[in-house]
This record gives C-alpha cells, sequence and structure tokens, in this order.
C-alpha cells in the first residue's frame, strides 16, 4: 500500500512539474510573440494560443493578462473607431477573467486603465472627459493596490502629461512620476517569471519630453 | 493492484506519445474564408488559427474522446466530439453568426438613438449640449434633427405636422407632465431637464414602441445616468444666475443635489426686449438624484425636481397699445420619479416605477386671480424577456391618474368658479422582437388602453421590420396607431371627448459607417377624431376633425471628413392640412412649416484650447388668417421665411474651468413667427395687425463652470 501510495504521489508531482515546464514554456513563448508582433494576425494567433493555455489552465491569471495585452495591441494597431472599439471589448473581457482570479492583481488593474486610456482615442472629443477620468481613477487603483509596479506609475504618467499638455499647465508633477516609474523599472522585480516587463521604452520616451 | 495498473496505464499511454493530426477550412454562412479563428483541443494546450485562407492544421498528442471547439469573435462556438487515436481528421465548419444587436440590424424608421456610449448614435448627449442656438436645451438641440418644424415662440418639439403638445417626454420610462417651464405668451420655454443629467437620449419622430402611450406624434424617452463615478463639486457662475452642485459617492451608491437661481432682470435691464416685462422671470430650482445598487443586478434610482418660477408683465392692447393690462404668473413645480431594475434570472428582467407630478400657475389678470393645478401619477412595471437569442419579449402594465382644476374670479358675478376633471387610465402593452438573422428583425406589438374618464377602450397595433443586406445600408418601415387625450381646454369642458387618434407609416433607409451617417425617410400619417368646434365656443366640441401629414426627411452627418470637425444637415418636406379646432375649412395650421433646414458645426481648435460651433436654420413661412380677408382665405396668408445663425465657444483655459459663451442671431434678422389680430375692428372697419416677433433679436449667454474633485482632469464639459 505504501508503494501504491509514494508511487502515486511521484506521479502526481513530476505530472504537475511537467506541467508547470509546459505552461511556462507555452506562456514564454506566446509572451514574446506578443511582446514583438508586427501584424495584426501575429497577435491573433498568439491571443490564441494564450485562450487555449487559458482554458487549459483554470487557476492562471497570466494567459489572460497577455491576451488582453495582444488585444491592446490590436486596438492601437487599427485605425477603425468600430474594430479598435471591438478589440478592446475583447482586451477588457479578458481582464474581468483574470481578475475573478485575482482580484487584487496591480498589474490587471493597470492594463484596464490602459484600456479606457486607449478608449479615449476613438473620439477624444466626445469620451475624453469620461474616459481620461475613468483611466485616472483606474491607474490610481492601480498604484495603491502595489505602488512599486512600475507600468501603473509610468501609464499614469502618461496619462497626466497628455493631460498637462492638453491645458498647457506644467508637466511637472507628469514627469515626477515618471522618474519615480523609471526608478522602478530599475529595481522592481517580481517573483513571478512571467511577470509583465514592458513599458520601459515607452517611460523613457516621455521623460526624454520632461527635459 | 487495481489502481497501479491504471497508472502504469495512463503512464505508458502517455509515452506511447500517440499523435492525431486535424486539418480543415472555416468560413462563414456565406462561404467566405474566416481567418484568425481559434481550433482548439478543450481543456488542452493543443491547438492553432485559421490561416488568412481559412484553412488549418495541428497535430495533437491528446487521446481518446476530446471535444473540439472552435472560436471567433461575432461568431457562435462550434463544438463537436473527436476521437483522437491517430487517424488524421478532416473537417470542413461552417461558423454561425452570432446575432448581435449592437452591430446587426436595428429597427430605425422613425427613431433617432443618441447616447449609449459604444453604439453608433446619432448624436450624443455632448452633441446635444454643445449646439449652438441650443443653449444645452434639449428641445433645442433635437430641433436640429429633421422631422422637427421650428416654432420659435414656443421653444417646444413640434413633429411631423403634429402640435407641441403632441410630443410626450418620459424620463427612464415614466412619463413627465409638463415638461417646459413656464414662459410669456409668444416667447419660447425651456425644458425642465438638463441634458447632463441623461446618459441616453431616443428621440422617436413616429412609429414608436407600444410600451410609449398617450403621445400623437412623438416620444422623447430620456435615460438618467447610473452611478456617479466620483466625488465633485460643480459650480457655475451664469449672465443670468448661478448654480451649484454637489455629488457623493459611496461604494454601490451616489446622490447629487443642485441648486440653481436664475434672474433675468438684469440682463433684460441691458437689452431691450420685445415683450413689456414689469418683473422679469426669476427661478429657483433644486434637484437631486440618488442611486442604489441593490443585491445582485439590482438598480434603485430616485430624481426628484422642484422649481419655482415668477414674472409679470404688461399686455398691450392691439388697437391702442397704450391700453395695458397687468399679467402675473406665479409657477410652482415638482417632479418625482423613482424606478427599479432588477435582473430577476439571465434571461428574465423587471422594471418598475413610479412618476408624479405637480404643477400649478397662479395668474392674475389686471389683479382678478385665476389658478391651473395638473397632478399626475404613473405608475409602470415592465418585465423583459431573452426566450432566445432571437426572441426578446417584453410586456407590462401601466396606471395613470391624472386630476385637472382650472379656477378664476367671475368679476360680473362676484364669485369663484371652478372647472375640474379626474382622468384615470389603465393600460397593458406587449412586444416581440425577432431576429431572424443579423439582417432581418421584425418587432410587433399591441397596446391596450382603457380611460375612465371617456369611458374609452383600445387597442393600438405597432409593427416594424429592418432589413439590412449588406455592412452598412439597412430599410426599416414601421406601422403603428396611436392616441392622446385631448388637451386640458376642452377636456375641461367636455369630459366626453374621445382620444384624438394619428396612424403612421413610415419608410427609412439609412447608410452608416464609423463616422457618417446618411438617413432618408417618408412617412405619411392620418390624424382622425380630432377636437373640432363651432367658433368661439370650445363647449361645443366634438371629435370631428381630422388631418394628414405626409413628408420626406433627409439628414446627413459626418465627424471624419473635416479634421477636428463634425457637421450635420438637415432637411424636412411637410406637406400637411387639418380640419379641426374652429378651422372653416381644411386648411394648414399656422404651426407647419413646408420647408425646414439646419446645418450644425461644431470645430475643436486644440491650440487654443476651444471648441466653437455654429448653427444655421431655415424655416419657410407659416400660414395665418387675415380676418380682413373673406373666411375662404383662411390660413392662405404666410410669414416671411425663419431664418438664424446662431454661435458658441468653449474654452478651457484649466482642466477643470470652462468658459463658455453664446449668442443667437448674429445676422440680427428681424424674424416673424405670426401675426395676432385685434378682436374687434378700428374706427375703419379693419381688423388691427401686430407681428409676432422675436423677444430680443439676440439672446447672449455667458457662464464660467468650476468643477473641484480630486481628479483635476474632471470638467464640467459632457454637460455644456
Amino acid at each position: 500500500m505504501k508503494t501504491i501510495v509514494l508511487i502515486f504521489l511521484m506521479v502526481m508531482t513530476t505530472a504537475a512539474h511537467a506541467n508547470d515546464e509546459k505552461y511556462f514554456e507555452q506562456m514564454g513563448k506566446q509572451i514574446q510573440i506578443v511582446y514583438r508582433a508586427q501584424t495584426t494576425e501575429e497577435l491573433q494567433g498568439a491571443v490564441n494560443a494564450l485562450e487555449r493555455i487559458a482554458n487549459a489552465e483554470k487557476t492562471k491569471w497570466e494567459p489572460h493578462y497577455y491576451s488582453a495585452f495582444g488585444y491592446l495591441m490590436m486596438a492601437t494597431r487599427e485605425k477603425e473607431g468600430s474594430k479598435k472599439d471591438k478589440y478592446l471589448d475583447q482586451a477588457l473581457a479578458a481582464i474581468e477573467r483574470g481578475k475573478t482570479l485575482v482580484p487584487q492583481e496591480s498589474e490587471l488593474v493597470a492594463l484596464e486603465g490602459f484600456v479606457h486610456m486607449i478608449r479615449v482615442t476613438v473620439d477624444p472629443a466626445t469620451r475624453g472627459a469620461q474616459y481620461s477620468g475613468l483611466a485616472m481613477q483606474t491607474f490610481g487603483k492601480a498604484v495603491s493596490l502595489n505602488p512599486n509596479n512600475p507600468r501603473a506609475l509610468a501609464l499614469m504618467a502618461q496619462m497626466q502629461f497628455g493631460t498637462a499638455q492638453f491645458f498647457g499647465s506644467s508637466t511637472a508633477e507628469a514627469c515626477g512620476v515618471a522618474r519615480k516609474a523609471l526608478d522602478q523599472f530599475n529595481t522592481y522585480k517580481s517573483d513571478n517569471p512571467l511577470a509583465p516587463v514592458w513599458g520601459k521604452e515607452m517611460n523613457e520616451e516621455l521623460l526624454k519630453s520632461c527635459q | 493492484m487495481k489502481l497501479l495498473g491504471t497508472l502504469l496505464f495512463v503512464l505508458t499511454a502517455e509515452v506511447a506519445c500517440g499523435q492525431t493530426k486535424i486539418s480543415g477550412s472555416i468560413t462563414d454562412e456565406r462561404g467566405e474564408p474566416i481567418p484568425g479563428a481559434n481550433i482548439s483541443i478543450k481543456d488542452s494546450y493543443d491547438g492553432t488559427s485559421s490561416r488568412a485562407d481559412g484553412t488549418f492544421s495541428f497535430i495533437t498528442t491528446e487521446q481518446g474522446q476530446h471535444e473540439l471547439q472552435i472560436s471567433f469573435v461575432g461568431f457562435k462556438k462550434y463544438s463537436s466530439p473527436v476521437e483522437l487515436f491517430g487517424k488524421a481528421i478532416v473537417l470542413s465548419v461552417n461558423l454561425l453568426e452570432e446575432i448581435n444587436q449592437l452591430d446587426g440590424v436595428v429597427i430605425s424608421a422613425g427613431s433617432f438613438t443618441a447616447g449609449e456610449e459604444k453604439r453608433r448614435t446619432i448624436l450624443n448627449a455632448v452633441d446635444i449640449a454643445s449646439t449652438a442656438g441650443a443653449t444645452a436645451d434639449i428641445a433645442g438641440a433635437l430641433n436640429t434633427l429633421p422631422g422637427t418644424q421650428k416654432v420659435g415662440e414656443t421653444g417646444r418639439l413640434f413633429v411631423r405636422g403634429g402640435d407641441g403638445s403632441e410630443t410626450r417626454t418620459f424620463i427612464d420610462g415614466m412619463v413627465v407632465l409638463d415638461a417646459y417651464g413656464p414662459s410669456a405668451p409668444n416667447t419660447p420655454s425651456r425644458g425642465r431637464f438638463l441634458p447632463f443629467m441623461f446618459k441616453g437620449t431616443s428621440f422617436s419622430t413616429g412609429g414608436y414602441s407600444a410600451e410609449y402611450g398617450q403621445a400623437l406624434s412623438s416620444a422623447l424617452v430620456l435615460n438618467s445616468k447610473d452611478k456617479a463615478e466620483m466625488n465633485q463639486t460643480d459650480i457655475g457662475l451664469l449672465s443670468v444666475g448661478a448654480d451649484v452642485a454637489h455629488t457623493q459617492v459611496w461604494d454601490r451608491g451616489s446622490a447629487s443635489g443642485k441648486i440653481q437661481y436664475t434672474n433675468i432682470r438684469p440682463y433684460f435691464n441691458l437689452i431691450n426686449q420685445e415683450v413689456d416685462w414689469k418683473t422679469p422671470p426669476a427661478s429657483l430650482e433644486a434637484s437631486g438624484a440618488f442611486r442604489q445598487q441593490i443585491g445582485k443586478g439590482g438598480m434603485l434610482k430616485f430624481y426628484g425636481n422642484f422649481n419655482q418660477t415668477d414674472f409679470s408683465l404688461y399686455n398691450h392692447d392691439i388697437l391702442d397699445p397704450a391700453l395695458t393690462q397687468q399679467y402675473d404668473l406665479s409657477n410652482r413645480y415638482r417632479y418625482i420619479n423613482g424606478t427599479y431594475l432588477q435582473e430577476l434570472t439571465t434571461t428574465w428582467s423587471m422594471r418598475a416605477g413610479v412618476s408624479y407630478t405637480y404643477n400649478q400657475n397662479d395668474t392674475r389678470t389686471e389683479g382678478v386671480p385665476a389658478a391651473e393645478t395638473e397632478t399626475g401619477m404613473h405608475s409602470k412595471i415592465v418585465f423583459e424577456h431573452s426566450a432566445s437569442e432571437q426572441l426578446e419579449i417584453r410586456f407590462g402594465s401601466e396606471y395613470y391618474q391624472r386630476t385637472y382644476e382650472a379656477s378664476r374670479f367671475n368679476e360680473v358675478l362676484q364669485h369663484e368658479e371652478s372647472v375640474q376633471f379626474n382622468e384615470p387610465l389603465s393600460s397593458t402593452f406587449a412586444e416581440a422582437e425577432y431576429y431572424a438573422s443579423n439582417h432581418f428583425v421584425v418587432k410587433a406589438g399591441g397596446r391596450f388602453e382603457n380611460n375612465r374618464l371617456n369611458a374609452e377602450v383600445s387597442v393600438d397595433p405597432r409593427v416594424s421590420f429592418a432589413y439590412k443586406p449588406g455592412k452598412r445600408g439597412q430599410f426599416s418601415l414601421a406601422y403603428g396607431t396611436f392616441r392622446q387625450t385631448p388637451l386640458n381646454q376642452y377636456v375641461r369642458l367636455n369630459k366626453r371627448l374621445s382620444p384624438e387618434k394619428a396612424e403612421h407609416f413610415i419608410a427609412n433607409y439609412q447608410l452608416v459607417s464609423d463616422r457618417k451617417t446618411f438617413r432618408v425617410e417618408t412617412y405619411y400619417k392620418k390624424y382622425d377624431q380630432l377636437v373640432s368646434y363651432p367658433a368661439g365656443n370650445t363647449a361645443l366640441s366634438s371629435n370631428e376633425g381630422s388631418g394628414y401629414a405626409r413628408g420626406i426627411d433627409l439628414f446627413w452627418r459626418d465627424s471624419e471628413s473635416i479634421k477636428n470637425a463634425d457637421y450635420w444637415i438637415s432637411y424636412s418636406y411637410l406637406d400637411t392640412k387639418r380640419d379641426y379646432l374652429d378651422f372653416p375649412q381644411v386648411a394648414i395650421p399656422s404651426f407647419a412649416s413646408a420647408h425646414n433646414f439646419s446645418i450644425v458645426y461644431k470645430h475643436f481648435l486644440s491650440k487654443i484650447k476651444s471648441q466653437i460651433g455654429f448653427t444655421y436654420s431655415y424655416t419657410s413661412g407659416r400660414p395665418y388668417y387675415n380676418p380682413n380677408q373673406p373666411v375662404d382665405q383662411f390660413n392662405s396668408d404666410k410669414t416671411p421665411f425663419y431664418s438664424d445663425l446662431s454661435a458658441n465657444i468653449a474654452y478651457l483655459p484649466k482642466n477643470n474651468v470652462i468658459i463658455y459663451a453664446s449668442c443667437t442671431n448674429l445676422l440680427g434678422r428681424d424674424n416673424i413667427f405670426g401675426y395676432e389680430y385685434s378682436s374687434t375692428t378700428n374706427s375703419e372697419g379693419v381688423y388691427v395687425s401686430r407681428a409676432i416677433r422675436q423677444a430680443a433679436p439676440r439672446f447672449m449667454f455667458l457662464g464660467v463652470f468650476i468643477t473641484i474633485s480630486k481628479n483635476k482632469s474632471i470638467n464640467q464639459l459632457p454637460n455644456l
């Protein structure tokens, strides 16, 4: 009997281990595609793969995060407003699925704010006030969930910078947040190997305008 | 031992590494390939995406019974059991389109839907608020849409040959009585409700849902905003008053209140007015809204509006303008509305509501008092059910209780006399909407009404169809019968009057692309049972009047072609005649104009952080009757045409400050809306005329709006 239990345990752990390895390997591959994709087709392929992983790994939030990120990238490539909205709807739906697993994950909340920010670009005149407010509020929430999250800080700085520029007011506050984001990009280390790492370049671009 | 055997079997199965190749192609119903579809083995990593030509191929290591799934946005998920044991599987799959009520076919005949953020809308709340010439008045902005006729001296919505009273306002489905504020005779009134309160506006110029009754021509359906998102205080300093509003937000609800004081006196002292005011209008208004989410999928809303307006003026005799008569008015208005929305199951929902209107006018003509009071209570419950993805059912019941009393002091008999009536009305309606596909939808329903005042029972059918052959163009048809109790001034003297009746036939075509809209609509409207009475004797009224209206409406909106600009153009042609009231014969009513044209242009100038707007409107001459002419010439004279060019500018010096200025009638045209005639002839035996003019050549408005909130990027722009 003891042996049976032992074998059983061994099988289970190796199986689990193998699964994790497969998960990390597959995720790593798709994340690279999402980061580097040049076309909507590539992104769609990666997003599909991530959704398959999400269906198989029902407790992991990362596939939802990156599939949302993929849709967000598709939205930024799209010119037509109604299609843009559709991609953003998909991104938001993926974020919501992720949030049911980890409601307090700062990265997911920051990405949600990013979706609102891109929403504005569809029709700035009519959406500006509503969605930029919503975006700021969501970035604020992401920062409060994890004050060291460089992406939450960098996105918030982007939004503040855009608003300040629009109204011709001082960009000092925005630049301060961008500098804080830079510090965090240099020091912040997540213990999750699949944690997002994007945003440093975007932040550096912003800092260039700050000088 | 058995367990061990199973375990070994599982292990060897995994090691055996049997591979199955799955390939095929994916198309839509028309046989067009679908690229980018997600093909997967349920609960496994294995799968792929379809290529540009819709084909796919992948190898899976899974074994045995599995579920193959194919999904793509906008299509129903395909799912099929597969046996995986190394033998190649080839599939050819047709994905079925999902019925999509956002993108698919919608019934558009007769309705202009505005608001719902993500829908492709014709006008949204900001559009309404920022239309030059409208001064943030909902009716003013909707007057730039086709199907409306400008009747400048009233400020109300006259739709397709219908009188202003034939348009009924609903807030969250609940009826609003006396939706316009009081105004001096022949001066425009404003709607009582500000556009920023609403997330959506649906303006129907005919053929509307069976849910809406007691409206002959048009239903203006306003949907109030949901829970507010953040605490904020708004301050407005206006050239004609001031307002302050505060919104407080908590976890699952919000409350907001606003107090507004309007005093037009200093302005009127500066700018000469056509009206001889003793004391120009001043009003104090308080409004409040409360929102609370309840349980799972429940939302409770309250809204209240309280207004007090006073003014006093001198009416001048037409024959002898030196003869004046002092007229004082004091209006008290209360409107309270409570609604509750609850999702019952995933496919059933319920909404219920109560509204209460109280409107009292106390007037004095040369000190002789008269009063008019109307109260209305409306309660309603509606159930909605999605029987399937294709079939939506809606049904409900309503109960109205309306009382009216008018009293005056009879100087001859030296006592007070009054007339009143009480109108209890119950109704039930049911409606089904069936989406045969993303290309065809039909909506059919009926409305039953039982009016206990005139003991009338009626059933009104409403039917509409829409067909969308391609991606952008769509045809739509609507038919319905509509009825409405005649105006208080007739009912109070003859309680047996039947409701007035209208029948609408509408055909519509619209072409909508991302940021451009084209619409053309033609209609025929038949009026029956209109009130008619012998000249000078409203007490002898009957329902023998009738009439018709027909015409064509055109609309074009483009927010794409000119950078940072948005414009729309409307044109309406109207042919209408009636034989009603005290008309001696069939004639065009004096509020009807054959041609109405308007163009609204808005431009955002980011350099100076401003939005500027222009509105030009043109209305062809309206008929009037010159009593010096024989009776067979009734309403055969026409006023000159009406035209107006208005401009506005909103400037944002800081994130939370807006400076707003607007001016109507830049060209200073002396518009004449009609003529009044003396009731008796002068010494030469002639009825003397007096033109009904604009109260002032121009109306100028200046306001500063400040928002105080934790979030500095919020301002009141959406409210303007």
